[in-house]
């Protein structure tokens, strides 16, 4: 019973986001638009590059999808329910994002044309660049909780939660979070009006709706990825646990749309300068912070 | 019952390692058969993660998962690094990726040759009869690699990043001060 209420509610959530995203960045309410896009993209003609990577272009939707629904796995939805309680939970889930980036390189690749090969390319760089910063994030979280099974990290957050803890490391994974999603600010992979459509441009039907699916799978992990690791996971009064999780998740999710809505597209230099030269120095000042404050 | 059921999981264990193993073997195989650069860096990757789920099928969860995320952005930076120093990074001039076959062949072979004597003669000690907590499995690598195998650890690490260093030194674009 508990585990059709957390898939009904995964569902429900991805639903919402979709919803939610259409009222945040178009400004219209269209509670059929996630049913009408994905019927609209199913019966869409499949059309091909001629000279692609045939295994890379079949591949890389899959490896997409896959990697953005094992990252939801780890995550506890209340005190005794996760599907996978691995004992390395926080390192699996930076296992899994690294397989984004090899799933937009090949999907870059794979059409043997000019604009998804730069946002391949671009994605990389900018993976790269960020997965820093979150994985130091995750680092200063692990060590609270002196263990990397997500039970316990969300368990060592009573009390006082990550995000007043170590507010410099929340910061950082939430903008790292933004730019592994590539959600404006971040969006230059597939910068629509400039590399039209990038990654995606050349992908049609099915698999451009695995690849739009797969994103906002992926925009929902990571927001339960906040959710676990600063916010507390499933504590709040009144209401049960996966309620508070559905919650705060689909609020991260929101969060990121209005602070996309909010600013304009930056440059790909800047964007890398920002994080090795700044946000990866912060980071491990961030596990300096939380160092001395285990030991005080 | 339990003496049969420990026999029949091991069969089975056992079978999976073999099959992931030849795939790690045919993916490896693949590296040096096609000749796109992303390909074979993609290739090499499909190799390390197989050798990964090995490591997950043995109980090292912490080296399995380390290893998949590791050769994950490794080979993604050594693909980018092949495009940029091939002269035919997509493979569409028919270059062929392997050279210096009789060498290459026979320097393998005493590779793996020497591989399989120092496997088989090394003193292993005493053989573990349950698999330790993948907390336990932390704490011990931890230990290994801060105290005995440190040296060995910290020099592969300066290693890799002079390589890296020195590589993106060597790609930057050469300037005569003179044409200024």
């Amino acid at each position: 019973m508990m585990w059709m209420i957390i898939g009904i509610g995964c569902l429900v959530s991805i639903y919402a986001i979709v919803v939610l995203e259409r009222r945040l960045v178009y400004k219209t309410w269209e509670f059929g638009y996630p049913v009408a896009a994905f019927a609209s993209y199913f019966i869409q003609e499949n059309v091909k590059p001629r000279k692609r990577d045939k295994t890379f272009y079949e591949t890389a939707p899959i490896l997409f999808i896959t990697v953005a629904v094992l990252a939801i796995g780890i995550f506890p939805w209340a005190e005794s329910s996760v599907i996978a309680n691995m004992a390395t939970g926080a390192l699996f889930f930076n296992a899994a994002l690294a397989y984004i980036m090899v799933a937009l390189v090949m999907a870059g690749w794979a059409p043997n044309a000019v604009y998804p090969m730069i946002g391949g390319w671009r994605f990389m760089g900018q993976l790269i660049a960020y997965s820093m910063p979150i994985v130091m994030a995750i680092t200063a979280t692990v060590m609270r909780a002196e263990s990397m099974n997500m039970m316990a990290v969300v368990e060592s957050q009573t009390g006082l939660w990550n995000i007043v803890y170590q507010p410099v490391g929340f910061l950082l994974f939430y903008a790292a979070s933004l730019a592994l999603t590539f959600l404006p600010p971040f969006d230059l992979p597939n910068a629509p009006g400039e590399l039209e459509g990038g990654v995606f441009a050349e992908f049609t039907g099915t698999r451009l709706l695995i690849f739009r699916l797969g994103r906002i799978i992926l925009i929902f992990s990571l927001s339960l990825g906040i959710t676990h690791f600063f916010l507390g996971g499933w504590a709040g009064p009144f209401l049960p646990g996966y309620v508070w999780v559905f919650l705060k998740t689909i609020l991260v999710a929101c969060s990121f749309f209005v602070v996309g809505n909010l600013l304009p597209r930056f440059r790909h230099d800047h964007t890398l300068e920002w994080s090795w030269k700044l946000a990866t120095p912060l980071a491990l000042f961030n596990i300096l912070w939380v160092g001395i404050l285990l030991l005080l | 019952m339990g003496g049969n059921f420990i026999i029949v999981m091991n069969i089975i264990r056992l079978s999976i390692l073999i099959i992931l193993g030849l795939g790690a073997i045919w993916f490896a195989w693949r590296v040096f058969m096609t000749s796109s650069m992303v390909r074979s860096a993609l290739s090499l990757l499909a190799s390390m993660a197989i050798l990964g789920m090995m490591f997950l099928v043995m109980e090292a969860e912490f080296l399995g998962v380390l290893q998949i995320m590791m050769m994950a952005t490794e080979m993604s930076i050594m693909a980018i690094f092949m495009m940029m120093y091939m002269m035919d990074p997509g493979g569409m001039g028919n270059m062929d990726m392997s050279h210096q076959k009789k060498l290459s062949i026979g320097t393998s072979l005493v590779a793996g040759a020497m591989v399989i004597v120092a496997v088989s003669f090394s003193n292993w000690e005493t053989i573990a009869t349950e698999v330790p907590t993948p907390a336990k499995q932390n704490y011990d690598l931890g230990m290994e690699l801060m105290k005995r195998s440190m040296m060995i650890f910290e020099t592969a690490g300066t290693s890799i990043l002079v390589a890296m260093i020195v590589s993106t030194a060597t790609a930057l674009p050469f300037k005569n001060k003179k044409d200024d």
